[in-house]
């Protein structure tokens, strides 16, 4: 089983630098190595349908306040959260 | 006095008898932990003035001569990666230095609501991803019985705290082991409820089918007190439990002759300890001599339990870690030139080795192309786990097992070694698998003077009886409640 | 080569319930930036999710409104995926067992009410994401979140339109529907309704589909036809000069009529669904789905259809009922009398009622009028009683006092004149106050005759019969 580190960092927003690679990708390869020893299992998953749950009525409750919605924030203007520009 | 030896039980009966106040056990308790955190290192944070502010308003409730709660007045230490609102909450992680949480954890509310006042901030592994609390990006917490060792992880502050007096009770959190574990690796008694018992609104999430968060103590009594406190149905969490326990505490003394012990063969293998399988054998004669009916049982498929676990808890990890993204909370990275550096740049400087190495994993078995054939599997297995365990439950009414192969190993030993540390959860991460609930009582020494841990393994919502076979037990052995020296 | 165009939809639905899907908070539009927020909806760590049941209910009612087979045991997954307006960096969707699946629509493609069926893949639930507020004045952008969380429906059509037209038809029927059955506003303007369009082209008559574009970003129905045509038109201009069409992803830019690519299959999203863990199975019990399959109203083009049959009413009239059920209530008491002509009913309705509705800027509910008055008015009218311009009088009356059509034309003698003899005094007097026309009428300009007519209408105050004065205004000019 061989990973590919770079696409996986890539999809999980990590970066990892190159000589980096040889570690995580030893690492990673021997825990799955371990389920490749798993037994051939029977049966399937389906949704348990009696493992439910029960749904909030539709009433409104009180919300935080702005600051402290946002408070934790470490770029905020205008009562907003302040990002790096999303289009050009 | 040395108040930092009595239970919780205890403390709050002599604050209801006016022998001490709220306060001066908090201003004790603090005294108690400047001194003892110079070795220990199990807080993040104290919170100083909030609990005597706390102390002070229960003292004035004594003084009306109002009636409360069986814990109340006593000062409590809480995992940090537990929502308690104006204290900072880091879970142990850069990402999330300087996060105030504007909201107070579901099990919190239930703490102030009894008048149990929380002190601080219990360190852990790293996003509770770790057995030794090593992958705190703050602070390395020392074992109280032998500062050269780790007190176990991930709720390694939190059972630290407790067996070093400088608290009587806390709370941690436990997905694979990480309240059983260091419980039995400190010499006290560690919870894990089973899954649904305990709201986990307000519990940052490491793997959200398999987190619970469970009380820790030095005696069965405020184990159970402390568990009755924080059980129960929350609307906040959709995943919590309507069930009804009826009066644990009442219970906790009753007889347990006739009881049926099973001991699950795979539990005793070869990577167990010979020392550790002999307390565990020398206990079960106790419960015999109480009474009790000792079976051999056995769960198959306990051997592929790890994989799965590692499986499930990486991939849900990695969705539930993805939030820490800069934007709303916590660490964001400086000099940012696009929007994909604020992701990456903030995760690759925020998150430790370990952290990364799980969201790694989780984002591996869930990519495209891999699902079906780990996480599939891995769910599979689960299921087949889950009935296996129940099967067992018609044979018997609780499992006997240990709690680690090991006692406490040494700071450092372990941490190069992903796999071995991973290795050491076997005797833990089943019953999180299978969402059953699992006590840690300490039992014996190991050569090296360190405890050692037996657990005690029930059907779902079998609590009430778990802690009244580990209450009779308790008593059988002369009393727990052992604060560590050295 | 002629081509065939190939395109299926996914119209997200903004749901208005009073809370969130998974929290609390108002849903509601317009309120000041983060206000609409909490632990749950910012994404905090801790913070759990709970499912509205309100949400469950609409969207199974849309499912039942669309003939899907509703899965009544179903779960929700998380799509994973880094984005600033979406907190949790994953949304809570459905995967694999959507609420509702396998529906379809018949919508209206002409004036003859001709209908075509599209079908429909699925319907599942699934939160919004929070709102992007780009400006320049700003040095980056800014994230408000209190769309995080408002609820959603996706649905999901087959790839079964086959113009841009079909896809209009298409959309205006699934618009009707979740207005008629109240569970959304559907407000364009506030992007409570927005869809992803799939295009493709093959050659005519061809059966098997081309690649398929993806085009995001298209939040309103003309918007959706020409994005259609303008991709249906790169589509074919590329295939004509030889060359293929890359499966990829391409951004509507409505401003400037044109598309653009987002990303190409290489950089298709990977979005890791796995069943959400801090939700259980959503289980709604038989009788519950059943009662919501019975609550439902007549749907809008079962309705339409129904008016331009069974009451010869054309499209557009049918229409107006469709949009507008009080003024629908109001024409269906009128017909249950089946006394006067539908469309007579449905002109009065839609023209000077709903004109003097609208001027006061006021509900039917809120007048006295009912269909007892209105339809004794109309038949006054249509045995020529009174004149059309006497109904213009009494509608006011019936509108806003208690008075009966009939009390109002007693009171205010509106009863036709079709007495010769007042009549003939009538003409005598408008032909001697008007010389001039007289003249005209001499010299041949036969047309004053309408003007001369008018000024005898006024003269009786609208009471004479027209056609008896027309016929004496002629005699006596014949005569002059």
């Amino acid at each position: 089983m061989k990973i590919d580190i770079k696409h996986i960092a890539k999809l999980a927003k990590l970066r990892i630098e190159d000589d980096e690679i040889p570690k995580f990708e030893k690492e990673m390869e021997n825990i799955l190595s371990m389920v490749e020893n798993l037994p051939p299992l029977e049966g399937s998953l389906t949704i348990d349908e009696n493992n439910c749950m029960e749904l909030r009525e539709d009433e409104a409750a009180p919300s935080l306040r702005r600051d402290e919605a946002i408070g934790n924030a470490p770029h905020k203007q205008a009562g907003c959260i302040v990002v790096p520009k999303t289009v050009e | 006095m040395e108040l930092y030896k009595k239970s919780a039980t205890e403390l709050s009966q002599l604050i209801k008898n006016k022998e001490i106040t709220s306060t001066e056990l908090v201003k004790a308790t603090l005294e108690r932990i400047e001194s003892e955190e110079k070795s220990v290192d199990a807080f993040l944070a104290v919170a100083n003035e909030k609990a005597l502010e706390k102390a002070k308003e229960i003292d004035e409730k004594i003084a009306k001569g109002e009636k409360l709660s069986p814990l109340a007045g006593v000062p409590i230490g809480i995992k940090d990666n537990i929502s308690v609102k104006g204290m900072n909450m880091t879970c142990s992680s850069k990402i999330l230095e300087n996060y105030i949480p504007p909201y107070n954890a579901t099990v919190v509310e239930k703490l102030i609501d009894n008048d149990i006042i929380p002190i601080g901030k219990m360190n852990m592994d790293e996003f509770a991803m770790g057995s030794s609390t090593e992958t705190s990006y703050y602070k390395k917490t020392k074992n109280p019985w032998d500062l050269s060792r780790v007190p176990g992880g991930s709720s390694g502050g939190s059972a630290a705290a407790v067996a070093d007096g400088e608290v009587s009770i806390s709370l941690g959190s436990d997905t694979g082991g990480s309240i059983r574990q260091p419980a039995s690796f400190c010499g006290i008694v560690g919870l894990k409820p089973t899954y649904g018992a305990v709201s986990r609104y307000g519990l940052a999430a490491y793997a959200s089918s398999l987190d619970q968060i469970g009380p820790f103590a030095r005696t069965v009594e405020d184990t159970a007190l402390l568990f009755d406190v924080i059980k129960g149905y929350d609307t906040h969490d959709a995943t919590s439990s309507k069930f009804n326990y009826g009066d644990i505490i009442s219970s906790l003394h009753n007889d347990i002759k006739g009881i049926k012990i099973g001991l699950p063969k795979e539990y005793f293998s070869e990577g167990v300890d010979a020392e550790v399988k002999t307390e565990v054998m020398k206990a079960a004669d106790i419960f015999k001599q109480l009474g009790a009916q000792i079976v051999e049982i056995s769960i198959p498929s306990t051997d592929y339990a790890l994989q799965a676990y590692y499986i499930i808890a990486c991939a849900e990890a990695s969705s539930n870690l993805a939030r820490f993204d800069g934007v709303r909370y916590g660490y964001r990275a400086e000099n940012l030139e696009n929007l994909n550096d604020l992701y990456e740049k903030t995760r690759s400087e925020g998150f430790g080795d370990e952290v990364k190495r799980r969201i790694m994993l989780g984002t591996f078995v869930l990519s495209s192309g891999y699902y079906d054939a780990y996480y599939n599997r891995a769910k599979l297995l689960q299921k087949q786990l889950t009935a296996e365990y129940a099967d067992a439950f018609t044979k018997c009414d609780l499992l006997l097992t240990p709690v680690y192969p090991s006692t406490a190993f040494k700071i450092g030993e372990n941490i190069d070694d992903p796999l071995k540390m991973y290795a050491g959860d076997i005797c833990t991460i089943n019953v999180n698998i299978a969402g059953l609930p699992g006590i840690s009582l300490p039992y014996g020494k190991g050569k090296d003077g360190m405890p050692i841990g037996i657990q005690l393994i029930g059907s779902k919502f079998s609590e009430k009886l778990i802690l009244n076979v580990s209450s009779k037990f308790e008593e059988a052995v002369g009393g727990f409640n052992k604060v560590a020296v050295r | 080569m002629e081509y065939e165009i190939v395109v299926g939809l996914e119209v997200h639905a903004e749901l208005n319930t009073k809370t969130k899907i998974y929290c609390s908070c108002k849903n509601e539009f317009g309120a000041e930036v983060n206000t609409n927020c909490c632990p749950v909806c910012m994404g905090l760590p801790g913070a759990l999710p709970t499912l509205n049941k309100k949400v469950v209910d609409y969207a199974i009612k849309m499912g039942h409104a669309c003939g899907c087979k509703i899965n009544r045991i179903c779960k929700q997954d998380r799509k994973n995926y880094f984005y600033p307006d979406t907190p949790k960096a994953y949304q809570i969707s459905q995967f694999d067992v959507p609420l509702c699946e396998n529906g379809h629509v018949d919508a209206i493609i002409d004036d003859d009410g001709n209908t075509k069926r599209f079908g429909i893949t699925r319907i599942h639930i699934e939160e919004d994401a929070g709102k992007l507020i780009h400006d320049d004045s700003f040095e980056g952008s800014l994230v408000d979140f209190n769309r995080s969380g408002v609820p959603l429906i996706e649905i999901v059509s087959e790839p079964d339109m086959r113009s841009s037209a079909d896809a209009k038809a298409y959309l205006e029927s699934i618009k009707s529907i979740l207005q008629y059955i109240g569970i959304s506003d559907c407000k364009m303007q506030e992007g409570s309704i927005r869809c992803d369009v799939n295009v493709s082209v093959m050659p005519k008559g061809s059966k098997e589909f081309g690649t398929r574009v993806e085009m995001k970003n298209v939040n309103s129905f003309n918007g959706t036809v020409r994005a259609i045509d303008y991709e249906a038109n790169r589509q074919i201009e590329i295939l004509e000069k030889g060359g293929v069409i890359l499966q990829e992803t391409r951004r509507w830019d409505d401003a400037k009529g044109m598309n653009f690519l987002l990303r190409s299959k290489e950089d298709a999203q990977d979005y890791r669904y796995f069943p959400e863990p801090d939700l259980l199975t959503i289980n709604v019990p038989e009788e519950r789905v059943q009662e919501l399959k019975d609550s439902l109203p007549e749907l809008p083009n079962h309705m339409i259809l129904r008016y331009m049959h069974d009451y010869k009413l054309p499209l557009f009239d049918s229409n107006l009922f469709m949009e507008n059920p009080d003024k629908a209530e109001l024409f269906e008491e009128c017909m249950a009398k089946n006394n006067c002509e539908p469309k007579n009913v449905s002109n009065w309705i839609l023209g000077d009622i709903s004109r003097i509705l609208n001027e006061k800027n006021i509900k039917i509910s809120d007048t006295k009028l009912n269909a007892e008055n209105l339809c004794s008015m109309i038949q006054m009218i249509e045995s020529k009683e009174i004149s059309n311009a006497s109904g213009k009088v009494i509608i006011e009356e019936i509108m806003f006092t208690d008075k009966t059509a009939k009390d109002v034309v007693n009171e205010k003698g509106l009863a036709q004149i079709s007495d010769n003899n007042a009549l003939e005094d009538v003409v005598k007097s408008v032909i001697e106050a008007n010389p001039k026309a007289l003249e005209d009428y001499k010299n041949g300009k036969t047309n004053v005759m309408g003007y001369l007519v008018g000024q005898c209408m006024k003269a009786s105050k609208g009471k004479g019969n027209p056609a008896i004065l027309k016929e004496l205004m002629e005699k006596h000019l014949m005569n002059a």
